[in-house]
């Protein structure tokens, strides 16, 4: 046989060998489109804890900007003198108002979505300039001490960074939503560095089912981004805390009562959020005068009370750990009450998450404290009722139980307090529910689905699902041309078009790879030589249940769509995408 | 060449594994010094032959997917050699048709001016698998040391299909 010398041939049959090796790695490995979605989604978790790290080096570095010190926002606000508590909070109203007023000038043709929006009721598609314009925003708020969480835009920040993923590579909507979905759990997940429950909180809040098709990546999402945290910053469990357990099983009374106290206290404090809302949306004062006169409210509290500022997180130790005297947690309390409702009432961008917290945790020490001084056996420790009342709270708030029990085990490794918890948290959630019919997401997602003209939710039929531009080659295309593009992508059948982009078959990997090897086909044979002309199709109008019915039977990952009337090719449905679409069809429709 | 890594599967692709290397070995018509002034001739003449198979149903069609898959693109697989194919409803399984050439041969496109060796091949729609078993197996009866020029000098029909059967073997 004569050694081959001409280096296009050489080229060829480089390529072919390559093409070779990585079919054989390939059916080795099999990675099928679910597999390669967790890749995706491992990515948006990396960036996501990067994103939201970058979020509290910025904060913390605003804070020290504005209050000169580098300790904790309650400890600065305590070395502070009164006048300058009073006005670093407006200041940053102020601030945060000047670049929400400026900003709007680069987010004029934006849309304000943000990541549960994007997830349940949108495409997706999260508004880049507008997110970090509010994210600057908030870096100001939550500098200056604004009573308010910065998880809401450490999420958001993910999100949107997930979100640019997936555009980036031309997801379809219902992969885009579950990236998104997954970025707002790696900002969960960084900011509590706890992974289950970020996966939860989306899976249970916002997407509304615990589904392995949307759990999975969710949950390698989180485990990525809180690896990530941990790597980079040597974080632990956020909540240092003693050994918690249940002293005795009369305890359970006791917890049981707390569980109707959380639920019912929840709501009110939802409400009254809404209500400072309200109120200061009735002053008429422009958008930066709300902020100024908000953070001049919260600087004048922590004239007295410093413990206010910031997101709580201080507070819910020094309880935990028996540092709070319960006289001045009452007055705390209420006063932590008021400052989180002028800041959240007056625009300041932030979360309320963790003040939740904070006030499940007063509420549950002082429930804890008044059971153990009337009758110690049924509070053996109050500080146990400060953490199974955070979880309570939250429960309550967010109406997502599963989430609350997860995220308290995972901040305190607390595994011993666990029944009373889960106990806790159920009845915390049953009772705000007869209370109040919507959790603190709940309500303004309505009221954003309400506003949105167009959902792009339920998709109707497979033109909406559809990706374009489908891996395809011409009739006349040689066998290393087609052997070339099953290089370049990573499909099993190539799509073959006549003229005017008419749909005429598809050349199956699976039917030419046991010949990959031979370079006298490379020349001779073309794609129509080898196509498959009776290859399924569907067309662009017709329904997701007659696509699913399309690729029952076969072992096909996509279909080609062709238009009934022309025969053109426009696109490819792939099968994941189809039953992601249908699982959140029949969520949306309760189904 | 087929590699080992992927032996088996060709087998499991195609169902009948066997099926175009007997073929190669025993094909339906062999013509030898066939004098043609033209390309298309020398595809009607070799087809004229072929379509006498029974497995021949429809003979027009046959000829008519042919000699326009041969306009569509060149099916040489060496200055001398043509390939003429087409995968066609109008057979039943793949037929194959050879033919010798008179000297100087015919010219089938510019960069293949004197073709003395035609294999007609004729494949059912959805027998892609054993289509291509048959092209690669031709192709490389002809990459033989010494096979070409043995068909090319065979002096009898025997001969030739001797020649085919001992290349089909190797």
């Amino acid at each position: 046989m004569k050694a081959v010398t001409d280096p296009a041939a050489l080229l060829l049959q480089r390529l072919l060998r390559l093409l070779r090796w990585r079919l054989w790695i390939q059916e080795k490995l099999q990675p099928t489109d679910w597999q390669i979605t967790l890749l995706w989604a491992a990515l948006a978790g990396f960036l996501g804890a990067l994103v939201s790290l970058l979020f509290s080096v910025f904060a913390e570095g605003i804070h020290e900007l504005l209050t000169g010190r580098n300790s904790g926002v309650v400890e600065t606000m305590r070395q502070l003198p009164w006048w300058a508590r009073v006005v670093v909070p407006a200041v940053g109203g102020l601030l945060a108002g000047l670049t929400l007023l400026f900003g709007k000038r680069l987010t004029r043709r934006e849309s304000s979505t943000d990541y549960m929006e994007a997830i349940v009721i949108g495409s997706g598609r999260l508004p880049v300039r507008s997110s970090l314009v509010k994210s600057t925003a908030a870096l100001f708020s939550i500098g200056s001490g604004g009573s308010i969480g910065r998880e809401g835009p450490m999420v958001q920040l993910a999100a949107v960074v997930a979100s640019l993923v997936g555009r980036w590579r031309k997801f379809t909507p219902p992969q885009l939503r579950l990236l998104v979905a997954c970025g707002a759990a790696a900002g969960i997940a960084s900011a509590y560095n706890a992974p289950i429950a970020g996966s939860f909180f989306v899976a249970e809040i916002i997407l509304g089912t615990i589904a392995m098709e949307s759990l999975g990546p969710l949950a390698v999402s989180a485990v990525v981004a809180a690896l990530t945290v941990r790597v980079l910053t040597n974080a632990q469990q956020l909540y240092q805390v003693p050994a918690f357990k249940l002293g005795s099983p009369w305890e359970m009374g006791p917890y049981i009562v707390l569980g109707l106290i959380a639920g019912t206290l929840a709501p009110w404090f939802l409400r009254s959020l809404r209500r400072a809302e309200q109120w200061f949306v009735a002053t008429t004062m422009p958008p930066i005068g709300r902020l100024v006169l908000g953070g001049l409210i919260v600087g004048t509290i922590a004239v007295f009370y410093p413990e206010v500022c910031g997101n709580g997180y201080s507070g819910v130790v020094g309880i935990l750990n028996g540092r709070i005297v319960w006289f001045l947690l009452v007055a705390i309390m209420l006063a932590k009450w008021l400052a989180t409702a002028a800041s959240f009432g007056s625009g300041a961008p932030g979360g309320v998450f963790t003040p939740s917290l904070f006030m499940g945790a007063s509420a549950g020490y002082l429930f804890g404290t008044a059971v153990h001084s009337f009758w110690p056996a049924g509070a053996a420790d109050p500080q146990a009722f400060a953490l199974v009342g955070m979880g309570a709270f939250l429960s309550a708030a967010t109406y997502a139980p599963v989430m609350a029990v997860i995220l308290l085990f995972e901040m305190t490794l607390s595994y011993d307090i666990i029944l009373p918890l889960m106990l806790c948290n159920v009845i915390a959630y049953y009772t705000a529910k007869g209370v109040q019919g919507e959790s603190l997401y709940s309500e303004a997602l309505r009221r954003k689905a309400a506003e949105t003209p167009a959902p792009a939710l339920p998709m109707g039929n497979v033109q909406d699902l559809m990706k374009g531009d489908p891996p395809n080659v011409i009739a006349t295309a040689r066998f290393a041309e087609v052997a070339r593009m099953f290089l370049s992508v990573r499909v099993n059948n190539i799509y073959v078009t006549g003229a005017e982009s008419r749909f005429v078959g598809a050349v199956s990997l699976h039917d030419i790879k046991p010949f990959l090897g031979d370079p006298d086909l490379a020349g001779l044979v073309i794609a129509s030589d080898i196509m498959r002309e009776d290859f399924p199709r569907i067309g662009p109008r017709q329904s997701l249940s007659e696509a699913l019915g399309a690729f029952l039977g076969q072992s096909f990952e996509r279909l080609p769509v062709v238009e009934p009337e022309s025969g053109r090719l426009i696109g490819s449905l792939s099968k994941s995408d189809l039953l992601l679409a249908l699982v959140e069809k029949r969520q949306k429709t309760g189904a | 060449m087929h590699t080992d890594l992927f032996r088996g599967e060709a087998a499991l692709t195609c169902g009948h594994v066997d099926v175009p290397t007997d073929l190669i070995a025993q094909p339906d018509v062999v013509m030898l010094d066939l004098v043609a002034d033209s390309r298309e001739a020398a595809l009607r003449a070799l087809h004229a032959e072929l379509a006498r198979s029974p497995a021949v149903t429809d003979a027009e069609r046959f000829l008519r997917d042919m000699l326009e898959r041969v306009m569509v693109a060149s099916v040489c697989v060496a200055p001398d050699v043509a390939l003429p194919h087409a995968r066609t409803t109008a057979v039943e399984r793949i037929v194959l048709g050879v033919a010798r050439l008179a000297a100087p041969g015919v010219g089938f496109d510019g960069e293949h001016p004197s073709v003395r060796l035609m294999f007609m091949i004729g494949t059912p729609k959805e027998q892609v698998g054993a289509y291509l078993q048959l092209v690669a197996g031709i192709s490389r009866l002809l990459r033989t040391e010494g096979a070409r020029a043995g068909l090319l000098a065979a002096g009898t029909e025997a001969e030739f299909r001797a020649r085919l059967a001992r290349g089909a073997a190797t």
